[in-house]
C-alpha cells in the first residue's frame, strides 16, 4: 500500500480553513504580529542603547586621552584667568559646560608686563574671549531629564598673532584643519577665520565680509570644527568688544618645568584675585573629570543592564504569549473540528495526515502573522521599544559640538542631543520571523498531536 | 481468490460504565461474501452501529476476530489501521459527514489523497463516481447547496473512491424523506448489481432493510439465527415479494401488482 502526505491538498484545506474563520484568523494574526513586533523591536532598542553607551564610553575615553596628551604637552604652562569658568580646560564631548560663557572677567594688560619681570618666565601668551550678544536655545537630554539652555551663537577668540606663539604654542587651529582659505598669520588685521559649523550656520565663505560687533571683518579661512568660534587678532578683538587693554586669559610658559611651582606661587601672592592653574592642577582636574565620566558611564551601564533584564523578561513574555495564543487557538480549533477529524480518519487519513493538517494551519497563521509582525516591527519599532523600555531614551547620544579638548577654544559645551532610534535590521527581522513561525509550529504541535490521537469513533459522535 | 470479503468470529464488545458492564455485542459470527448486499436490522441500542464500527475498523472488539481480506484487523496497530479504512472500506453515514468547505468533487477526491493516483487521475475518478451517482451537474457545489439526498449521493461516491472491498452504510436513509430514502436504497442496489459493490447496511427501517439481498437481525448485541431474503436479489433475479413477478432494481412500485416495493 502506497501512502504519502499530500501536502498540496492539506495546504489548500489549511488555507480554506484559515480563511473561513476570518475574524478569528485576523485577531490571531494581529496578536501574533504584535508579539513578533515586540520580539524584534526590543532587541533593536537594546542594540541602539548599547551603541549609544558604547559611543558615550568611546567619546569619554577619547576626550580623557586627548586631555591627558594636551596636559602632558603643556607641563611648563601656567594658566592665569580672571574667572574660574574662563579657565575651564575645554569641555569634552558629551559633557555640557553649563554657563561657561557667562560673566567673563578680564585681566588688565599691565599684569603681563609685571609677570614678565618674574625670572624663569619664558613667554606670556594673552587671549581675549568674548561671546556674541546673539543667543540660541538648545534642548539637552541627560539621564536626569531634558532641559533647555540659552547659549551665545558664537565666541570671539582674540589671539596674539606672533609668529613664535603661532609656531610654538598652537594658539590657532592646526593648519591641517583648514578646509578653505588660510589660517591667520602674523600681521593680520581686519580678518578672521571661523569654524566650519559657524560658516554653515551663517552660510559664510572665504572672502565674505562679516559684521562682528558692528565692524566688518573679512573671512580668510574656515577650519573644520563643530565649535562656533571665530579667531582674530587680539587687538581687533579688544577694539570691537570694547575691551582695549584687557585680556581674558594669560598662558605663562616657564623656561623649565622645575620653575612652574615657584612662578605660580609668586603670581598667586601678587594677584590673589586671579586664578592660577598649573600642570598639577590640571592633572587633578583631569582626575576629577575622569571620575565624573566614570560615574556617568557606570550609571549608563547600570541602566542598560536593567533595561536588558526588562527586555529579556518582555521577550520571554512575548515568546510565551505567542506559543499560548497559537496553543489555545489551535486547541479550540481542534475541539471545534473534532467531527471533521473523525470523518478524515474514517475515510482513511492516517494520524500523521491529520497531524500535519493542523500543524500546517498553525504554521500558516504564524507565517501571515510574521509578515504583519514585520510590518508592525519596521514601522513601530521606535515607538514599541520606547514604550516597553522606558529607560531607552534616557541616554541620548550626545554629540560633542566642539573639538572636545582644545585650549584655544573656549568651549561652548555643545551637547547636541540626538534621540536613540531603534530600528529593526534585516537580521533581527528574519530572526523574529523565524521565531514566530517556530513558536507557531511549537504551539500547534500539541493540539495537532491531540487531533491525530482522537479516536475516529468518538470523534464521529461529537456534535 | 476467495469470495469471502469479511468474516467475524465470536465478536464481543463490552463497555464498562462504572462498575456496570454492558455487552454491546456478544458472539457475533458473520460472513460477508463478494457482491453481498446485507442489511442488518435491529431496534435502537441493539448494537448495529457498534458492529458496523468493528467491521469498519473504527473500533476494536473486546474479544473475537474481524478478518478483512485475510487479515485479523483486531491485531493490527491503531497506527496502521488507517490503511484498511482507506483501501478496504468505504463508509457512509446517516448525517453524510461531508466536509462543508469542500465542493462535491473535492469531497469525493479526499480519500484518494495520498494514494498513487495523480491529481488528474483523482479528478477523473471523482467525475466518474459523481456520474454514477447522478450528480455530474453539481460537482462544484458545496454540501450546503445540495439537498439531503444529493449529499448522501456524494457520500456514496466518496465511499467508493478507492474502490473498496466493501461499503459500510450506517443508517444511510435516517436523515432522508421517504422518496429520497428509496432513491438512495435503489442507488445502493444498482451499485450492488452493476458495480458488484459489496454492501453492509445497518438500519432500523424494515422497508429499507428489505431492499437488501440478505436481512440479518440484531437484538441485544446478538445476531439472530433467523435470516430473511430481501426483495433485492443478485444477478437480475429480482422479483416482487408480493406477486413474485420480475421487477427492475429502480422500480419503486411493482409494475405487475402495483404494490409498493
Amino acid at each position: 500500500m502506497y501512502v504519502k502526505v499530500n501536502h498540496l491538498g492539506a495546504l489548500s484545506r489549511a488555507v480554506r480553513n484559515v480563511s473561513r474563520r476570518k475574524m478569528r484568523a485576523f485577531l490571531v494574526i494581529i496578536a501574533l504580529g504584535f508579539s513578533m513586533a515586540i520580539m524584534i523591536s526590543i532587541p533593536a532598542g537594546i542594540m541602539s542603547n548599547q551603541e549609544a553607551t558604547q559611543s558615550l564610553s568611546e567619546n569619554y575615553n577619547n576626550t580623557i586621552s586627548e586631555m591627558q596628551e594636551e596636559i602632558n604637552k603643556t607641563s611648563t604652562l601656567i594658566e592665569i584667568s580672571a574667572s574660574r569658568q574662563g579657565m575651564f580646560f575645554g569641555t569634552p564631548s558629551g559633557m555640557p559646560s553649563f554657563g561657561s560663557q557667562q560673566g567673563e572677567a578680564f585681566i588688565n594688560e599691565t599684569v603681563v608686563d609685571e609677570i614678565r619681570t618674574i625670572e624663569s618666565v619664558k613667554d606670556i601668551v594673552p587671549f581675549l574671549t568674548e561671546s556674541s550678544a546673539e543667543t540660541t536655545s538648545e534642548t539637552i537630554n541627560t539621564p536626569r531629564g531634558s532641559f533647555t539652555m540659552s547659549r551665545p551663537v558664537y565666541t570671539i577668540t582674540g589671539v596674539c598673532l606672533n609668529s613664535i606663539f603661532i609656531g610654538e604654542y598652537s594658539i590657532l587651529p592646526a593648519n591641517t584643519t583648514i578646509t578653505d582659505g588660510r589660517n591667520l598669520r602674523e600681521g593680520d588685521s581686519g580678518v578672521l577665520i571661523m569654524s566650519l559649523n559657524l560658516s554653515e550656520y551663517y552660510s559664510y565663505s572665504v572672502g565674505d565680509k562679516v559684521m562682528v560687533y558692528g565692524k566688518y571683518f573679512t573671512v580668510v579661512g574656515i577650519y573644520d570644527s563643530t565649535a562656533r568660534t571665530v579667531y582674530m587678532n587680539i587687538t581687533d578683538a579688544q577694539t570691537v568688544t570694547g575691551n582695549t587693554g584687557n585680556v581674558s586669559r594669560l598662558d605663562v610658559y616657564a623656561k623649565d618645568t622645575s620653575y612652574v611651582d615657584d612662578i605660580a606661587e609668586v603670581i598667586e601672592a601678587a594677584y590673589p584675585e586671579l586664578y592660577v592653574t598649573t600642570y598639577e592642577d590640571r592633572l587633578e582636574r583631569l582626575a576629577s573629570t575622569q571620575e565624573m565620566y566614570e560615574t556617568t558611564l557606570a550609571t549608563a551601564e547600570s541602566t542598560l543592564s536593567q533595561t536588558q533584564t526588562v527586555a529579556f523578561q518582555e521577550i520571554l513574555i512575548a515568546i510565551v504569549a505567542t506559543s499560548l495564543i497559537v496553543l489555545f487557538m489551535m486547541l479550540y480549533t481542534v475541539r471545534e473540528r473534532t467531527k471533521e477529524i473523525g470523518i478524515l480518519k474514517a475515510i482513511g487519513f492516517s494520524n500523521w495526515n491529520v497531524m500535519s493538517q493542523f500543524m500546517l494551519e498553525g504554521i500558516l497563521l504564524s507565517l501571515m502573522a510574521g509578515v504583519v509582525g514585520a510590518v508592525i516591527g519596521i514601522v513601530g519599532a521606535p515607538v514599541i521599544s520606547s514604550l516597553l523600555l522606558p529607560s531607552a531614551n534616557l541616554f541620548s547620544t550626545q554629540q560633542g559640538g566642539s573639538s572636545g579638548f582644545s585650549r584655544q577654544t573656549i568651549n561652548f559645551g555643545t551637547a547636541l542631543s540626538q534621540s536613540v532610534t531603534a530600528t529593526a535590521d534585516l537580521q533581527t527581522l528574519l530572526l523574529g520571523f523565524g521565531a514566530v513561525v517556530l513558536l507557531g509550529a511549537i504551539g500547534s504541535l500539541y493540539p495537532a498531536w491531540r487531533a491525530s490521537r482522537t479516536s475516529p469513533m468518538e470523534a464521529l459522535r461529537y456534535e | 481468490m476467495s469470495d469471502v470479503v469479511l468474516k467475524t468470529e465470536n465478536l464481543e464488545k463490552v463497555y464498562t460504565l462504572g462498575k456496570r458492564k454492558i455487552n454491546a455485542l456478544s458472539d457475533v459470527n458473520l460472513q460477508v461474501n463478494r457482491g453481498d448486499f446485507i442489511s442488518i436490522m435491529g431496534p435502537s441500542g441493539s448494537g448495529k452501529t457498534t458492529l458496523l464500527n468493528m467491521l469498519g475498523c473504527l473500533d476494536k472488539p473486546t474479544n473475537g476476530k474481524v478478518i478483512l481480506g485475510g487479515v485479523d484487523v483486531t491485531k493490527v496497530s491503531e497506527k496502521s489501521l488507517y490503511k484498511f479504512r482507506k483501501y478496504k472500506i468505504g463508509f457512509m453515514f446517516q448525517t453524510f459527514n461531508l466536509l462543508p468547505y469542500l465542493s462535491a468533487i473535492e469531497n469525493v477526491e479526499l480519500p484518494m489523497e495520498g494514494t498513487k493516483k495523480s491529481k488528474s487521475e483523482r479528478r477523473k475518478r471523482a467525475h466518474e463516481l459523481l456520474e454514477i451517482v447522478g450528480l455530474s451537474a453539481r460537482e462544484e457545489h458545496k454540501p450546503l447547496r445540495l439537498s439531503a439526498g444529493e449529499q448522501q449521493r456524494v457520500a456514496i461516491a466518496r465511499a467508493l473512491a478507492n474502490n473498496p472491498a466493501m461499503l459500510l452504510a450506517d443508517e444511510p436513509t435516517g436523515n432522508l424523506d421517504v422518496k429520497t430514502m428509496f432513491e438512495i436504497v435503489r442507488l445502493l442496489g444498482k451499485l450492488n448489481v452493476t458495480q458488484r459493490t459489496t454492501i453492509v447496511m445497518v438500519t432500523h427501517d424494515g422497508h429499507v432493510a428489505s431492499r437488501a439481498g440478505r436481512i440479518l437481525f440484531l437484538s441485544d448485541g446478538k445476531l439472530l439465527k433467523r435470516e430473511r431474503k430481501g426483495t433485492h436479489l443478485l444477478k437480475g433475479d429480482l422479483a416482487c415479494p408480493n406477486c413474485r413477478k420480475p421487477i427492475q432494481p429502480d422500480h419503486m412500485f411493482c409494475p405487475n401488482c402495483g404494490k409498493k416495493l
